[in-house]
């Protein structure tokens, strides 16, 4: 999946846990394990508003675009669902 | 630990245990009407008699019919069956609580196919009954033509293609945050 999930990153500048941040935004810790670990699909706008609100951050700084490569280091095209 | 059934709960606690008792009866019906499919082989005149028939060698074809109507009815068995276990199957996926599926779509397809049977079957049992009608005796089903189950047919079809996008779009969601 092209889609890094860089939440480990931020919470440790912010001092914050796991924990922590599923009690203040009010998500389940499971939920945000299955994000953090880049497990999830698909994420809501709210979801990352609750994030980005919590740990001041923008969603680039959760969220990262690597594009997929071959063998030969050449890009691989995906199929947009 | 049990838990009180909620108010929503008891209509499919209710289809639960109307689909077991159905189940059961569906059988003992299909047994029943093959002992009298026997038993009009071995003793036709007692048999056909008591079914307000009196044969005799100007009515054959009447005989024939009944007897017809009888492997039909037998024949419907292992169809209803399919019917009422794919029913029980789906209600058990609500009572579980996730009923979109897309087993359950291809369960609705099932029932849909399988009452396009049950009601060629009728036909054919209306076509027999009318068919062999001699004289003043009859076959009477007491039958008049109705759409509804066709209706059903249909709404059952639509809800089938309900269910599996229901099940497409479950599958969408599943892993979002």
């Amino acid at each position: 999946m092209p889609i890094i999930v860089r939440l480990d990153d931020v919470l440790y500048r912010q001092r914050t846990t796991l924990t922590e941040l599923s009690e203040r935004i009010g998500i389940t810790l499971a939920n945000l394990s299955v994000l953090k670990t880049g497990k999830a699909r698909a994420i809501r706008f709210s979801t990352l508003d609750s994030i980005c609100q919590a740990l001041e951050c923008q969603p680039g700084e959760i969220l990262e675009y690597v594009a997929a490569v071959d063998a030969d280091d050449q890009p691989v095209s995906e199929n947009v669902a | 630990m049990t838990h009180p059934l909620a108010r929503s709960d008891r209509p499919l606690a209710l289809a639960h245990s109307v689909l077991r008792v159905l189940i059961t009866l569906n059988f003992i019906l299909g047994f029943l009407i093959f002992a009298l499919l026997i038993a009009s082989l071995i003793a036709s005149g007692p048999v056909f008699r008591a079914l307000g028939a009196i044969p005799s060698p100007d009515n054959p074809r009447l005989i024939f019919g009944m007897r017809g109507i009888m492997v039909v009815g037998i024949l419907a068995v292992p169809v209803l069956h399919l019917v009422y276990t794919r029913l029980l199957a789906i209600v058990e996926t609500v009572k579980a609580g996730d009923p979109f599926i897309g087993i359950n779509a291809d369960r609705l397809q099932t029932i849909a196919w399988s009452v396009v049977g049950l009601e060629l079957m009728h036909v054919a049992v209306v076509i027999l009954a009318n068919g062999v009608t001699v004289g003043t005796q009859k076959v009477d089903i007491g039958d008049k033509f109705s759409i509804t189950p066709w209706l059903t047919i249909l709404l059952l079809f639509v809800l089938a293609r309900v269910f599996d996008q229901g099940a497409r779009m479950r599958d969408e969601l599943a892993g979002t945050v």
